[in-house]
């Protein structure tokens, strides 16, 4: 056996990688029209589903959409899943406290927005079917710097949350196919 | 040994592009269903599917999962990926035909090498105890690889000039490349070094691209394909990860492959090298046993890595070129040829042929 | 053309904990791999070509680390091929493997597959190197609780899995977590980390790694030990997220079962099959996968839980090994899964061992539940 001492064994090897990644032409405006408070999708031109940001392709159909296939959705929705995430520490982890974490279908949509914030109620007052519209950010500290080809940020930098509206629960028929 | 009646039928390709704005999944979607299209079948027809990429070079953990919205998997599919180039897809996919009960099968690969910088990116491949920490880059490698070819004596400044010339001259019949043109040996012998013996036009340009191959069996391959580009042998070895510890000048697991693919040193119409540095080519050709012009074979009329190089994409991308001479009938037998890890560690060889 | 027959040979585990400080990455692999040789009996040379498999490479930092590991691994001059396929990936793994097998393309093929997280960060990996990272966890726990919701499954049912789990994990040599005496309150009075998924719940980050040695009827015979036989093999992958997706009842894990029950002849899972192991990284996945798979019918899954059927000695034990709950190097966990039900079938499980195993079955998912690998494996070979 060796008798060197085992942290002389651990070598530190830190690497920074930076990518640069131009905005593809379909979140470059749906960026551009959230900052302005419109949400807008692609609407399939084959089988009419609407998703929300528009991929420039309905991953279903397999086949692209463009400009002409955009439409507006209104910023109300419906809470069709969610979680309480307890954050784990890590490297770059800002988050310390429990925090919410809910799919939103908003109305007219067929794909939900994951990984959002909703105020209004209590953490244990928050289940699904629970009917919110989003309370956008004053205009002028709206950002979509956390935008990302990768489908990070975007909705959590124009809106401070989605607000519980009040209104009786959205029946689960209307969402039951589209939970998450 | 292997069934031999498995051919590509059809395959689509983007243009190799210095910097493309659509995401990887949006160069595939695209360029899946022209394959699709090509081979005149419907999605559902399809067997089996397998794709490659690297994580590393899209920049996300999990990226690969975005490229399955590019291979219609709704409702479910049989399918799987390799974090390698596509050719390494296309062995999965062709190894998965073998067993006669399915037809089809469909292999892609793509990357987009622009957003980051390539060298820092692929210097996190070496050895992270021995190599990494030296903070080697791929060109600089390159560089030690090249030097040690002319120390060789097996090559001159010269071979590597004439490489880069007859790629860019193939390269202006090819619409997909990026880089093309009719240049001087003498001019491009008068560039100053970029990593010597490497002047700048030894080193690939940074690309963004995606491909796809669809193969099938015996009588579909026939229906599908008027001549169909019939796979006689597919195989890829590996070597020692350390340039250190093996002959660099010289790719042994190329040639290797090439036997194991069942070439035999017979005449070809057209070879395809991932020949990613001009020095490489002339290593891939002498372990194909080929002179350095190829003699009467035709060396990477596509141009080749040189020309274009989407990082895990351009191995398949050398299989369909091969295979498209075959299926156009302007080639009776061809090879292809595609690598992976530092200074040529892996090597795959495909061996084509009209029937 | 006949396809050959594939048998899985040799089994290889590295000891799983939280930090293998002791080995570096190829030192880890190799103690799997020579584990898997020794139980094949056979040495390195003997091993036609390689597949290798792990989760993503920034959990090590290390891009395509396999292409270093090529002389650890014994693959020079040899085929090796890298599988990636999220979580799924051990399963895949093993899976490509045994095709190169079948196809007849190689006789003795290893398959290896491994994590060693403590050289990474896995946390900052999943989040992307972002803040507000949720953990597979946090993705997961919204699916479960819509499980729960509409299985009307009482909540003490996540704890029974990890109460078994972990008790099983104490016979396992190998296992990481091993807690003998652990009971429902510890389970219930851990902390919550995502709504419903307590900290017992939840499985480690291990350093580790799983090899298994696969030949043809030819290789097999070599061998002094039994064999476990492939009977069905199947990979299925569907979209991570669209209108109309199911995600607590994911139709590629429907169809991947399905497809191997077809393969083996099997048309009643739960009677037909003696053992399964299931990749349950939290505790409510037991219950999933188990009307997942179409092994209970619906709302029937968290009852095989409560009645004990699931149990070391129950009529259908799941994860004898104690499964990912207690051992969890991401990409060597699929694998695990294949290789515990072959030591079953084999009858060399050892003190986890299930009495009179005849058919296993293995199953490994990963990704947003969206990519599937499954394996039914036997005592002897298909006629």
């Amino acid at each position: 056996m060796s008798d060197v001492a085992k942290e002389h064994l651990v070598m530190e090897h830190l690497v920074t990688l930076t990518y640069h990644e131009r905005l593809t032409e379909n979140l470059n405006r749906y960026a551009d029209k959230l900052l302005e408070g419109h949400i807008t999708g692609h609407k399939c031109p084959s089988c009419g589903r609407v998703f929300v940001p528009g991929k420039g392709y309905c991953s279903l159909c397999v086949v692209p959409t463009t400009e002409a296939d955009e439409v507006e959705v209104p910023d109300t929705g419906t809470v069709t899943g969610f979680t309480i995430v307890t954050p784990v520490a890590y490297y770059g982890q800002e988050k310390t406290e429990p925090f919410i974490y809910a799919s939103v279908l908003l109305d007219g949509a067929d794909t939900t927005l994951g990984g959002q914030d909703i105020t209004g109620v209590t953490h244990a007052e928050l289940h699904t079917g629970l009917r919110v519209k989003a309370k956008w950010k004053p205009r002028e500290e709206r950002s979509v710097e956390g935008m990302s080809n990768r489908g990070w940020g975007g909705f959590g930098d124009v809106v401070e949350s989605f607000e519980a509206t009040g209104e009786p629960d959205a029946a689960p028929e209307v969402y039951k196919e589209h939970l998450f | 040994m292997p069934a031999t009646d498995i051919a590509i039928v059809a395959y689509a390709q983007t243009p190799s592009v210095r910097d493309a704005n659509p995401s990887e999944v949006q160069l595939l979607v695209p360029t899946v269903s022209a394959a699709v299209e090509m081979a005149g079948i419907d999605r559902r027809e399809i067997g089996f599917t397998c794709a490659g990429s690297c994580d590393y070079l899209t920049g996300g953990p999990f990226a690969f999962v975005s490229n399955l919205e590019a291979a219609g998997a709704w409702p479910p599919i049989s399918e799987s990926h390799v974090e390698a180039d596509g050719a390494w897809a296309m062995y999965e996919a062709w190894m998965r035909l073998q067993e006669g009960d399915i037809d089809i099968a469909l292999a892609f690969g793509s990357g987009k090498s622009s957003p980051s910088n390539p060298a820092e990116v692929w210097a996190q491949q070496l050895d992270p105890y021995y190599l990494a920490p030296l903070g080697l880059d791929p060109v600089s490698l390159a560089g030690l690889q090249a030097r040690a070819l002319l120390d060789s004596g097996k090559a001159t400044e010269r071979d590597f000039a004439e490489v880069v010339a007859r790629s860019r001259a193939n390269a202006k019949s090819n619409p997909n490349a990026q880089l093309s043109g009719d240049y001087d040996v003498d001019a491009l012998l008068a560039e100053p070094y970029y990593r010597a013996p490497l002047r700048k036009h030894d080193v690939p340009p940074i690309s963004d691209g995606a491909v796809a191959v669809i193969m099938a069996r015996g009588d579909t391959a026939r229906r599908l394909c008027s001549r169909p580009a019939w796979i006689r042998g597919l195989d890829h070895r590996i070597e020692a990860h350390s340039p250190g510890v093996r002959d660099i000048t010289s790719s042994s697991s190329t040639a290797l492959a090439a036997r194991k693919a069942g070439y035999d040193g017979g005449p070809l119409d057209v070879v395809e090298l991932s020949a990613t540095f001009s020095p490489q080519e002339l290593i891939l050709l002498d372990a194909l046993g080929l002179p350095k012009d190829g003699g009467s074979t035709k060396i990477n009329p596509s141009g080749g890595a040189l020309a274009g190089n989407p990082i895990m994409a351009v191995g398949l991308v050398r299989i369909l070129e091969a295979a498209a001479r075959i299926i156009d009938g302007s080639a009776n037998r061809a090879l292809a040829h595609a690598t992976g890890g530092p200074l040529l560690q892996q090597n795959l060889v495909c061996l084509l042929e009209g029937e | 053309m006949s396809n050959e027959k594939c048998a899985i040979i040799g089994v290889g585990q590295t000891n799983f904990k939280k930090k293998r400080d002791d080995v570096n990455i190829g030192g880890l692999l190799r103690e799997a791999i020579d584990r898997a040789l020794e139980d094949a009996e056979l040495s390195i040379k003997d091993i036609d070509a390689v597949v290798i498999g792990k989760a993503p490479d920034a959990f090590e930092g290390v891009v395509t680390p396999e292409l270093f590991l090529a002389d650890a691994v014994g693959a020079t001059n040899k085929p090796l091929l890298r599988v990636h396929t999220a979580g799924s990936v051990g399963g895949s793994t093993c899976v490509v493997g045994a095709h190169h097998v079948i196809a007849g393309i190689h006789g003795t093929v290893l398959a290896v597959s491994w994590e060693k997280q403590s050289e990474g960060n896995a946390q900052w990996g999943l989040a992307g190197g972002r803040s507000g990272g949720i953990g597979a966890g946090g993705a997961f726990a919204p699916w479960m609780r819509a499980y729960i919701e509409q299985s009307g499954s009482p909540d003490y049912i996540g704890w029974m899995v990890a109460v078994k789990d972990r008790r099983n994990a104490a016979k396992n040599p190998f296992a990481h977590l091993k807690m003998p005496d652990i009971t429902l309150e510890q389970v219930k009075e851990s902390p919550m980390l995502w709504d419903p998924i307590r900290f017992q719940e939840s499985c480690p980050s291990s350093d580790g790694a799983c090899a298994v040695i696969l030949t043809n009827q030819e290789g097999a015979k070599r061998s002094s030990k039994p064999a476990a036989w492939f009977h069905g093999l199947s990979v299925k992958s569907e979209l991570s997220n669209f209108p109309g997706r199911n995600p607590v009842k994911p139709q590629a894990g429907v169809e991947c079962a399905h497809d191997v029950y077809r393969q083996a002849g099997i048309t009643n899972p739960r009677t037909e099959i003696d053992m399964a192991e299931l990749y349950v990284p939290f505790s409510w996945y037991e219950p999933m996968w188990l009307e997942g798979h179409d092994i209970a019918g619906p709302g029937e899954g968290w009852k095989m839980v409560d009645s004990g059927e699931t149990d070391l000695g129950g009529a259908f034990p799941v994860n004898p090994s104690g499964g990912v709950l207690s051992t969890n190097a991401i990409g060597a966990s699929g694998m695990v899964r294949f290789a515990e039900v072959a030591l079953q079938v084999r009858g060399l499980a050892g003190e986890h061992q299930v009495p009179d195993v005849h058919t296993g079955l293995a199953q490994a998912y990963g990704g947003a539940a969206n990519y599937f690998a499954m394996g039914v494996l036997r005592d002897s070979p298909p006629s």
